[in-house]
């Protein structure tokens, strides 16, 4: 059986000998596909077990504790100062302002006050060269802050600039360079300034019922005794919250899994059209080969000796295709480690996996076999007589029983290599029967249309009619040309509907109903104040204000939320602090979708006002209780009624709106908005605001809604880069189909040139004929693109369809000229060759 | 008379029976052969002519079980081949017979000597270069044994062709106009070659020529014309 193989493999290299070149489009197919998944699984992979390795330094200690507004009981403070290593963290938002020379720039930031001890691991790096403990706890009158380096960008400040912080006064000390623990620490809001635990007491900005998050860091002497579960025990009945090595580690993890997933789809999308590439670049080869095939059958070769020898040479092609693949895709983190060091740990060491190996290595054989299969096959079709009888042209067979269960149980391997690398078998389940889908309505659109173009029966002129046979004829490959670049094109049609839907309900949203500015953290005590200043500056209905206390859900129907089943949608309900708010008046433009608002003077047992859709998400209703921890005690409420949020108005939205209790009565702050009353009046307002309240914090939505946009924009070019790679795709199937068809080709314009047609005519007619098949190409793109965009717009996103028609006309005619202007190029060869050299040569 | 009671005495290798050959096109069927009796004596030389298109390649196909037949019998040392299945057919071949082209119909890929040994390697046996060697020094291609067909003249293809029909050592020696694409001179050689090597394995030739100069070597002649023996 070796001895077998190894001859097999001996022969098959020596037929290979000189063909090499014929194989450069399937090369190229294989490698593109596997080196995207090798590549995005090498690095996710690498990311992974770097974030494992790092975990602690990255949350700051073994575990995190927090509360919100209010500082750590003193007793679970005092039992882990015993039982380990901790360091205290202040975190707040705030205005940070600088008086420039002819100006006050303001910009909120992200303040983290911070002990003697922090870090407890790791180290933070400060440019210029400096201690942390030194830097902020200089004896100087001006206490030392430490700033991120876009404050540094955006305000054009500099070290020895000095800065406001509340009532205080700051020089910047040093540009924050690497901060150990910050992965897990997200900045939302604004840049980073460290500062020591003192400097921020002295600025007055921590007041009762401003947003204040208080966090033990923790490395417990005992690692063994104090785990997750006996922290939870300690902490019981606190407000205190745990974030362990593990659970946060867990959610990077499937962050990075599910962006792995998302690009290694790609790549397998890449792979499954490159497998269009392969097959018709195995079928020219076979076909290019019929001579040798009969030769060998007529020595005494058996058809499966043969088959044995052509899939050997596949194999070989393969092998030579996917090791530079997964070469260069395991090198990519290599590469990339500067910036991975850089933009997200301190020190990155890639190393080389063995899964992402394997997986891009059976994805590449699967597809290699599932689309060689058919034109492999075509070898037993080839006779020995066509050595004197030359009937090659046509080599349609029908597959055996057994080829079809092969090619059922390759595209089952396929499915199942799938679901293991999505891991969720939801989410498996709907993207293999969307690609599924997408390939087959692909497919049936395309052959629909070739089959009336070919049933056309009305006179069109003699070019038309003699590109219409040339591209309906049964071995024509037209076919393959439309499908491999309608996937690209339709996804590029699809997303552009969707970006101009999503940008046109961004921008109504906006100028009609989206306020321009928060004020955030504002003080029961000054709120009043606050609403008369808006009424002289802003006038009547522009000012909306609510007050606000942040909690945590326990139970839902006396069932803890721990374990609770909810859609995924709402998970992030549950999962941390949320907002609350209550008033006894419905607030301003609310709907009601079901129930009704209690009374104005309602005095009764707590109520809430939920957001409908999340009432759905986690399956209640009202009437069903939902028992809250805010600031250390439980609260029980029934909800009441529930109401639409729509989030994407930008407005104060709580998900949970209480009525009147005593809640009111605890520490608690305001939020603001305003609407837009003209630009100059709105900046006046808020300006006078931060400038006497020196607590309170604005954000801007057009600088928000630019940030969000900016995503916005990352991720359409993203998707849009995507789309591209599989035109290119297309590009390497077509110019594959071009190698293939060279010879009819060649053959064809010598028979026009000997009619009398001139090397421009000949042009002229193929550039109509490609052009045609980009046309085909296009409509078949539009109507799956705009069939596809409805779907996700009506069903998924719930806007109202918008479309670009320009872009799409341009889109639509892209893929016409891509095709014509590539193939001409590739033709021009052709086109100048001397007809009665090619008649000779070909008889 | 006399050459029948010779080849009566003769052990008979080959027997075609009544042997027709239909091609269909999705226009018409066209009969190649209709009805074809024959029978080759073992050692003997065949030499098979006729006009262009008379059938005289389809013939010789059939019975190196290149071409199928549509009704008759083809029988090889009285065991029907007719009814082989491809692979049988593939086994028959490698075995017993050695086919000789026209167009040579070398590998392009490989050198001389490689395609000597094509025959025996596809039968799956381990390819003996010593033999080839030998086989390719007989032909006169002593010096040329690696070297590619395209760096070959077209006598000296021929004469590889030769080689590797012989490699297997077959029964029967199939040659269909092998001179056809050769210039005179390199045409004596080639048949000179093929008869003297014919002698020396004892094998059984059936040659298709349009040269009855060449025809005329063989033990025996027959002439077909629109697919039927007429002489």
């Amino acid at each position: 059986m070796f001895l077998e193989t190894l001859k097999n493999l001996n022969l098959s290299f020596r037929e290979l000998r000189g063909s090499f070149n014929e194989f450069k489009i399937v090369v190229a197919s294989i490698f593109l596909g596997v080196f995207i998944i090798s590549a995005v699984g090498s690095i996710s992979k690498n990311l992974k077990s770097e974030i494992n390795n790092k975990r602690a330094e990255m949350l700051g200690g073994n575990f995190e504790l927090s509360t919100t507004y209010q500082e750590f009981p003193k007793n679970i403070k005092k039992w882990l100062d015993h039982n380990g290593a901790t360091t205290q963290i202040i975190e707040l938002r705030t205005m940070l302002s600088y008086n420039s020379q002819s100006q006050i720039k303001r910009r909120i930031v992200e303040l983290k006050a911070v002990d003697n001890n922090y870090p407890l691991i790791g180290k933070v790096v400060i440019s210029p060269n400096q201690e942390l403990k030194l830097s902020l706890n200089t004896k100087k009158n001006t206490k030392n802050i430490l700033i991120d380096k876009s404050l540094k960008d955006q305000l054009s400040i500099n070290v020895g600039d000095l800065i406001h912080l509340g009532k205080s006064k700051f020089k910047i000390g040093g540009i924050i360079e690497k901060e150990p623990d910050r992965m897990f620490s997200f900045a939302t809001f604004g840049p980073r300034v460290l500062l020591s635990g003192e400097s921020l007491v002295e600025t007055g900005l921590l007041k009762a019922g401003s947003l204040i998050k208080y966090k033990i860091k923790f490395v417990p002497n005992n690692q063994n005794k104090i785990n997750l579960a006996f922290l939870n025990d300690l902490v019981k009945g606190t407000n205190v919250s745990i974030r362990s090595i593990e659970n946060t580690t867990n959610n990077f993890n499937n962050f990075v899994d599910r962006t792995s997933i998302f690009i290694s789809l790609v790549g397998l999308i890449t792979l499954l059209i490159s497998g269009v590439g392969i097959s018709n670049g195995v079928k020219g080869y076979i076909i290019k080969k019929t001579k040798n095939i009969a030769i060998m059958k007529s020595l005494g070769a058996k058809n499966s000796k043969v088959l044995n020898i052509y899939l050997n040479q596949i194999l070989i092609i393969f092998l030579i295709s996917i090791i530079p693949a997964i070469i260069v895709g395991i090198s990519i983190p290599y590469f990339f480690s500067p910036i991975i060091s850089q933009e997200i740990f301190n020190t990155f060491e890639p190393s080389i996996f063995f899964e992402p190996i394997f997986i891009s290595f059976l994805y590449g054989l699967i597809t290699c076999i599932l689309f060689t299969i058919l034109p492999l096959l075509k070898t037993y079709k080839i006779k020995p007589i066509e050595l004197i009888r030359n009937s090659s042209e046509n080599l349609l067979i029908r597959s055996s029983y057994k080829i079809k269960v092969i090619i059922f149980l390759l595209i089952c391997f396929l499915c199942v290599l799938t679901m293991n690398l999505i891991n969720d078998k939801k989410l498996s389940f709907y993207i293999l029967i969307s690609m599924t889908g997408s390939f087959v309505f692909i497919y049936g659109l395309t052959n629909l249309k070739f089959y009336i173009l070919s049933k056309i029966n009305f006179k069109l002129g003699t070019t038309f009619e003699y590109i219409r046979k040339a591209i309906t004829k049964s071995n024509s490959f037209a076919r393959s040309i439309v499908i491999s670049f309608s996937i690209g094109l339709s996804l590029l049609i699809t997303l552009n509907i969707i970006e101009s839907s999503l940008d046109k309900r961004i921008t109504i949203a906006i100028n009609q109903q989206a306020p321009t500015h928060f004020l955030i953290d504002i003080q029961p005590q000054q709120i009043e104040k606050i609403k008369t200043t808006a009424l002289s500056y802003l006038g009547d209905n522009s000012f909306n204000s609510q007050p606000m206390l942040r909690g945590r859900i326990l139970q839902i129907n006396g069932q803890s939320v721990q374990g609770l089943k909810v859609d995924k949608e709402v998970e992030w309900v549950l999962r941390r602090d949320r907002a609350f708010s209550w008033s006894n008046e419905m607030p301003k433009n609310t709907k009601l979708i079901s129930g009704k608002w209690w009374p104005k003077n309602y005095d009764g047992p707590l109520l809430v006002s939920i957001g409908d859709k999340i009432a759905k998400g986690m399956n209640v209703k009202i009437g069903d209780k939902i028992k809250f921890n805010i600031l250390g005690r439980n609260f029980e409420a029934q909800i009441f009624n529930t109401r639409e949020i729509i989030w994407e108005n930008m407005d104060i939205n709580f998900v949970f709106i209480l009525s009147n209790s005593n809640i009111a009565n605890a520490p608690h702050s305001w939020i603001a908005t305003t609407k837009n009353v003209g630009q100059n009046l709105n900046n006046n307002f808020v300006e006078k605001i931060v400038s006497e309240f020196s607590n309170i914090s604005s954000i801007s939505i057009e600088e928000s809604y630019k940030a969000i946009k900016s995503i916005l924009n990352l991720l359409i070019i993203i998707i849009n880069s995507i789309a591209l790679i599989t035109l290119f795709s297309g590009i390497i199937v077509l110019s594959g189909i071009i190698d293939v068809g060279k010879k009819d080709k060649l053959y064809e314009v010598a028979i026009l040139k000997i009619l009398g047609a001139t090397p421009r005519r000949v042009a002229y007619l193929w550039f109509k004929e490609y052009f045609i098949i980009g046309l085909i190409s296009s409509v078949v793109s539009l109507i799956i693109g705009f069939f596809v965009s409805y779907i996700l717009l009506n069903y998924v996103f719930n806007i109202e369809i918008n479309v670009d028609y320009k872009t799409i006309f341009v889109l639509s005619l892209l893929v016409p000229f891509l095709i014509t202007l590539f193939s001409l190029f590739r033709m021009i060869g052709l086109i100048i060759s001397k007809p009665l050299v090619v008649l000779r040569s070909h008889f | 008379m006399t050459s029948l009671m010779k080849n009566e005495n003769k052990k008979k290798l080959i027997e075609l029976e009544n042997i027709h050959v239909d091609l269909k096109s999705s226009f018409e069927t066209i009969n190649i052969l209709k009805g074809i009796n024959l029978k080759i004596y073992k050692n003997e030389s065949v030499g098979i002519i006729g006009e262009s298109g008379a059938g005289k390649s389809t013939l010789i196909m059939c019975i190196a079980g290149l071409e199928l037949i549509s009704k008759g019998k083809i029988l090889f040392n009285n065991v029907p081949i007719h009814n082989l299945k491809e692979d049988d057919l593939a086994l028959y071949r490698s075995k017993n017979i050695g086919v000789i082209f026209q167009s040579f119909n070398l590998l392009p890929s490989m050198t001389a000597l490689e395609n000597v040994n094509l025959p025996i390697e596809i039968s799956g046996n381990f390819k003996n270069n010593k033999m080839a060697m030998e086989l390719l020094t007989a032909v006169g291609l002593k010096n040329r044994i690696f070297h590619y067909p395209h760096q070959l003249s077209g006598g000296e293809q021929q004469r590889v062709a030769i080689a590797r029909s012989l490699i297997s050592n077959p029964e029967i020696l199939i040659a269909d106009e092998p001179t056809g694409n050769l210039d005179k001179k390199n045409s004596e050689d080639v048949i000179k070659l093929l008869f003297q090597l014919k002698k020396d394995f004892g094998s059984t030739l059936i040659l298709v020529t349009h040269d009855t100069t060449v025809a005329k070597l063989c033990d025996r002649i027959v002439k077909i014309d629109n697919g039927l023996i007429v002489k």
